[in-house]
C-alpha cells in the first residue's frame, strides 16, 4: 500500500469508526442498570435552559456518554486486560487476580478506625450490658489475609489488627478464628467467606462461648452462576463461583423475623440468590436487625450478634446451639433503638466484624 | 469539554466533522465558529459571553488600531486593547491572589471574588494580545468578525494552546486547503496525542495521587512521585497539543509546534527551546523583546529575565510557588548565559542529569498546593524529617506502574520516531509499516474508548491555566 492509499485508507477508516459510534450511540437502546457494576446507570439528563445554563445537563450527559456506551460491559474487560498484561499494574482500579480469587486492595491500617469501631463496642456494652453478660469479640480477616502478600501487593498486619482489637475491647473475651481460615474459605469472586467452608468456625466460636452445635450439615448447591461484587468491579474474564448453603434440621425448623420490615423471612432466600447479590440470599442481606427463634433447642441460651454481613452467613450455623440468635447491625440501626427490640438479659454478645468494615467504621453508628 | 472523553470523541467530533466538511469553502469559519463555541460552552456556558466580549473588543481594537496605526493615537488605542484583555486575567485569575495577600500583609479583610476561572482564559487572552499588537506592528486588521472569532475560539487549541499567534495563521483563515494527506497526519497526530494522554499520563497521574493520599512516605516515594509527576506533565501537556496540532490539520490549518523532546535537553536553555515552545515564543517576543531585550545592557537584560520569568511562573497559576517556579529558571537560565553554559558543553552526560535533575525539582515546586508542601516534597527528596528509605506502598507502586515509568522514560525521547524512520528506510519495512499503521491506530483508538469508558482518571493539567 502506497503512502497515498494509507492515508485515504486512515481517514476513512477514522471517520468510520466515529461514524459509527456515533450512530450505535445514538441509536442502540439503552441499559438502566448494570448487573456487572451492580449500579443504576445513568440516565440521559433533562435538556432545558436551566439545566444547560447551569451547566448540569453537560455534567450529567458525561455521565450518561459514559454509561450509555454500546459493549461497556466489554471496553471495561479491554482496559482491565490491558492494564494487567500490557501495563503489568497489578490491579484494576484496586481490584487484583491471584490464584483465580478476585481482591480488593485494603492498606493502610486505619488505626483511627479501629479506635472508633471499639469505642462504639464499649458504649452498646455500658448502655445495655451487665456484669452477667458474657461478651465475646472476634474478627474475620479479609480475603487479602491469604492473598496480597504472596502475590506481591499491599497487605496489612493482620495480627496486629486482631492484637490491637482484642487490646482495646478489653470489655470482651477475644476468640481468634484467623488460624482456621484460608484463601480456599472465600468465594473467588466476591468479599465473603463460603458458609459450606466456615463450619469448624462456627464450631470454635461456639465452644468458646459455652454451647455445642449439631454439625450434621447437608450441603446444598445452587444451580446458578455466583459473579461476586469484584467480577463486575474487576471486569476480569474469571470462571463465576457456586453458590452452596448448609442445612440440618435445626436450621430448618427456625423462625426468622425481620425487625426492620416487620415480617417474617426465610433462612435462606433462594429467590434473592437469582437477585443482584445472590449473597444476599443469607438472611435476607442487609437487614438492621433480625431474630432466629430455634423452637427444637435444648438450651435456652440466646446470642446477640452484632455484625456485619459475614454475620448473614455464619448465624444459621451457630442456631443449633442457642434457643435465640439476633443479629444487629449497628451500621444501618442506631443502638439507641436497639432497647425498643432487644433483651439483652442473660444473653451472651459477640461483636464479629471483619477486617473491611473494622478499617472503615465510620459507618457504625 | 475533555478531548478525552466520550462525549468529544463520539458526539461532538463527529457531528463538528460533517457540519465542518459539509458546507461550503465560504462558510467553514462560520461552521468552525459554531462548533467552537458548543465545545466552550458545553463547559462554561456562562463564559461564552465573557469570550464573546473579548473576541469583540479584540476586534473593534483591531480596526481602530489598523486606522490610527501610524499616529500616537493607534499606540494609546493598543495599550487599551492589552490592558483590557489583561483586565480580564486580572479579576478572573488572580483578583483572589492579591486579594489575599493584601489582607495578609495589612491584616485587613478584605472580602475575596470567589470567581471560577474561565477555562482557556490564559490562552486565549494571550492570542487576543498577539492579535493587536500584530496589528499594531503592521499586519493588516482582520476585517470580518467571524475569522477573528474563529481564530481566537477554535477549539482544537482553545483551553489548552498551543497560542497560535495571528500573524501565522492570518492566511490560513481564508486560504487553507484540505487533503487526504493533510488529514491522515492530523488524525495520526490527533491518535497518538490521546494516547499519550490517556495511556502514559493518566496513568502517571493516578501514581502522583497515589502519592499524595498516601500515609507512608518514603524517599523512594518521593523521587517516584518527582519523576513521574515530571513525565505526567510532558505527556499530558503534549498530548493535549499533539492532539491541538492534529485537529487542527484536519481542519487545514497548521499550528506551531509546542514540544520538541524536552527532557533530551542538555541546559535548561536548551530545555526552554523545547518546552511550551508557543508560550516561551510568546512572551520573548511580547514581553521580552518589548522590555529591551539585551539591547539596552547586561543588567537590563537580566532584570528582563527575572521580569519575563517570574511572569511566565505566574501565567500558570495564582499561587507563590509558581513565581518561584518560574523565578527559579530565571536565576538558572541567567547563571547559564553568564557561564555555566559553557561548562555544560564540556559533558554532554552531566549536562543531561544536571537539566533533568533541575527541571523534576522545578515540577515538584509547580505541582505543589503552595510554597509549604513544595518544600515539604523537596525535602522528602533527601529524606528529610526521618522518613525511610523505602516504603511498602513505594515499592508496589514501583512494581504497579514500572512498565508505565519506562514507556513514559522512552517515549520522552525520540527513540520511538527514530526506529519508525529507521523502518521506513528500508521499503520492505516502509511498506509493513503503512499496511500497519491504519490498524494500529484503530486498534488504539478502541483500546483508549475502553480506558474513558471504565472512567479512569482524567483531568487535563493545562486546564487550570
Amino acid at each position: 500500500m502506497n503512502t497515498q492509499k494509507k492515508d485515504f485508507v486512515l481517514c476513512f477508516v477514522f471517520m468510520l469508526l466515529l461514524a459509527v459510534g456515533l450512530a450505535l450511540c445514538v441509536l442502540l437502546p439503552k441499559e438502566k442498570y448494570s448487573g456487572s457494576e451492580r449500579r443504576m446507570l445513568s440516565p440521559m439528563p433533562e435538556l432545558s435552559a436551566e439545566s444547560v445554563w447551569s451547566g448540569r445537563f453537560m455534567s450529567d450527559f458525561e455521565d450518561y456518554a459514559t454509561d450509555a456506551f454500546p459493549f461497556r460491559d466489554a471496553f471495561r474487560r479491554v482496559k482491565a486486560l490491558t492494564a494487567l498484561h500490557v501495563f503489568s499494574r497489578k490491579d484494576n482500579n484496586g481490584i487484583y487476580a491471584s490464584e483465580g480469587f478476585l481482591a480488593a486492595m485494603e492498606y493502610p491500617v486505619n488505626e483511627a478506625s479501629l479506635a472508633h469501631a471499639s469505642e462504639r463496642f464499649r458504649s452498646v456494652c455500658r448502655k445495655y450490658l451487665t456484669e452477667e453478660n458474657k461478651v465475646y469479640l472476634s474478627v474475620i480477616p479479609d480475603k487479602n489475609c491469604f492473598l496480597a502478600e504472596e502475590s506481591g501487593h499491599l497487605s496489612m498486619n493482620y495480627e496486629d489488627i486482631e492484637k490491637q482489637m482484642a487490646d482495646r475491647a478489653d470489655f470482651a473475651e477475644y476468640i481468634r478464628i484467623s488460624d482456621l481460615l484460608e484463601k480456599d474459605d472465600y468465594y473467588r469472586t466476591d468479599t465473603h467467606w463460603r458458609q459450606e467452608k466456615i463450619t469448624d468456625v462456627a464450631e470454635r466460636l461456639a465452644q468458646k462461648m459455652g454451647t455445642t452445635l449439631s454439625q450434621e450439615y447437608e450441603t446444598h448447591t445452587l444451580e446458578q452462576d455466583f459473579y461476586g461484587v469484584y467480577y463486575g468491579q474487576a471486569a476480569l474474564p474469571v470462571p463465576p463461583d457456586q453458590l452452596q448453603y448448609v442445612m440440618d434440621a435445626a436450621i430448618n425448623s427456625c423462625r426468622v423475623y425481620d425487625w426492620q420490615n416487620n415480617r417474617e423471612i426465610p433462612v435462606y432466600d433462594l429467590e434473592r440468590a437469582e437477585g443482584r447479590d445472590p449473597y444476599e440470599m443469607f438472611l435476607s442481606g442487609p437487614i438492621s436487625l433480625v431474630t432466629i427463634e430455634n423452637p427444637g433447642a435444648r438450651t435456652d441460651k440466646k446470642l446477640v450478634i452484632f455484625r456485619d454481613s459475614f454475620g448473614s452467613s455464619i448465624a444459621p450455623l451457630l442456631i443449633s446451639g442457642y434457643s435465640q440468635i439476633t443479629l444487629a447491625d449497628i451500621r444501618y440501626i442506631h443502638p439507641d433503638l436497639l432497647e425498643q427490640f432487644v433483651d439483652f438479659e442473660g444473653c451472651d454478645v459477640l461483636f464479629l466484624y471483619s477486617t473491611l468494615v473494622l478499617n472503615h467504621s465510620e459507618t457504625i453508628k | 469539554m475533555l478531548f478525552s472523553s466520550i462525549s468529544f470523541l463520539y458526539y461532538f467530533l463527529p457531528l463538528a466533522l460533517m457540519l465542518y466538511f459539509a458546507v461550503p469553502k465560504r462558510m467553514k469559519n462560520a461552521a468552525l465558529l459554531l462548533s467552537s463555541l458548543i465545545f466552550y460552552g458545553w463547559g462554561e456556558p456562562k463564559y461564552v459571553l465573557l469570550m464573546g466580549v473579548s473576541v469583540l473588543l479584540g476586534f473593534g481594537f483591531g480596526l481602530l488600531i489598523e486606522r490610527y496605526r501610524k499616529k500616537r493615537t493607534g499606540r494609546i488605542f493598543c495599550m487599551i486593547s492589552v490592558s483590557v484583555s489583561l483586565s480580564f486575567l486580572l479579576c478572573f485569575k488572580y483578583a483572589d491572589f492579591f486579594l489575599g495577600n493584601v489582607n495578609a500583609l495589612t491584616g485587613w479583610k478584605l472580602p475575596l471574588l470567589h470567581l471560577a476561572l474561565p477555562i482557556g482564559i490564559s490562552f486565549y487572552t494571550f492570542q487576543i494580545i498577539s492579535y493587536t499588537v500584530d496589528v499594531y506592528r503592521g499586519e493588516a486588521a482582520q476585517k470580518n468578525l467571524i475569522h477573528l472569532a474563529a481564530y481566537v475560539t477554535m477549539f482544537p487549541q482553545l483551553i489548552a494552546g498551543p497560542i497560535v499567534r495571528y500573524r501565522d495563521i492570518a492566511g490560513q483563515l481564508t486560504q487553507r486547503t484540505h487533503s487526504f494527506q493533510g488529514a491522515a497526519m492530523g488524525i495520526r497526530r490527533f491518535v497518538i496525542g490521546l494516547a499519550k494522554k490517556i495511556l502514559i499520563a493518566n496513568q502517571l497521574g493516578e501514581l502522583c495521587g497515589a502519592f499524595r493520599t498516601s500515609e507512608e512516605k518514603s524517599v523512594l516515594f518521593c523521587w517516584m512521585y518527582a519523576v513521574s509527576f515530571t513525565l505526567h506533565i510532558y505527556f499530558d501537556f503534549s498530548g493535549y497539543s499533539d492532539m491541538a496540532i492534529g485537529l487542527g490539520r484536519v481542519f487545514g490549518f497548521r499550528f506551531m509546534e509546542n514540544f520538541n523532546y524536552p527532557y533530551i535537553s542538555a541546559s535548561i536553555t536548551e530545555f526552554w527551546r523545547r518546552w511550551h515552545i508557543s508560550l516561551g515564543t510568546w512572551f520573548r517576543d511580547y514581553v521580552y523583546i518589548p522590555l529591551g531585550g539585551n539591547r539596552r545592557g547586561r543588567k537590563r537584560q537580566l532584570m528582563n529575565i527575572l521580569l519575563v520569568w517570574m511572569l511566565t511562573g505566574f501565567w500558570h497559576g495564582a499561587a507563590w510557588n509558581f513565581i518561584v517556579w518560574g523565578a527559579l529558571f530565571a536565576v538558572l537560565l541567567t547563571a547559564e548565559k553568564l557561564w555555566l553554559l559553557e561548562r555544560l558543553e564540556k559533558s554532554r552526560i552531566l549536562s543531561h542529569i544536571y537539566t533533568l535533575l533541575l527541571v523534576m525539582i522545578s515540577f515538584v515546586i509547580f505541582n505543589a498546593e503552595g510554597m509549604e508542601q513544595a518544600c515539604s516534597d523537596l525535602a522528602g527528596l533527601v529524606g528529610a524529617g526521618g522518613i525511610p528509605l523505602v516504603s511498602a506502598e513505594a515499592l508496589y507502586a514501583l512494581r504497579s506502574f514500572g512498565i508505565v515509568l519506562l514507556a513514559g522514560g522512552i517515549g520522552a525521547t525520540p527513540a520511538v520516531r527514530n526506529l519508525a524512520g529507521k523502518i521506513t528506510e528500508n521499503p520492505a519495512g516502509g511498506r509493513i509499516l503503512n499496511l500497519l499503521e491504519p490498524a494500529v491506530l484503530m486498534v488504539l483508538m478502541l483500546v483508549m474508548t475502553a480506558y474513558l469508558v471504565d472512567g479512569s482518571f482524567n483531568p487535563f493539567l493545562y486546564f487550570r491555566f
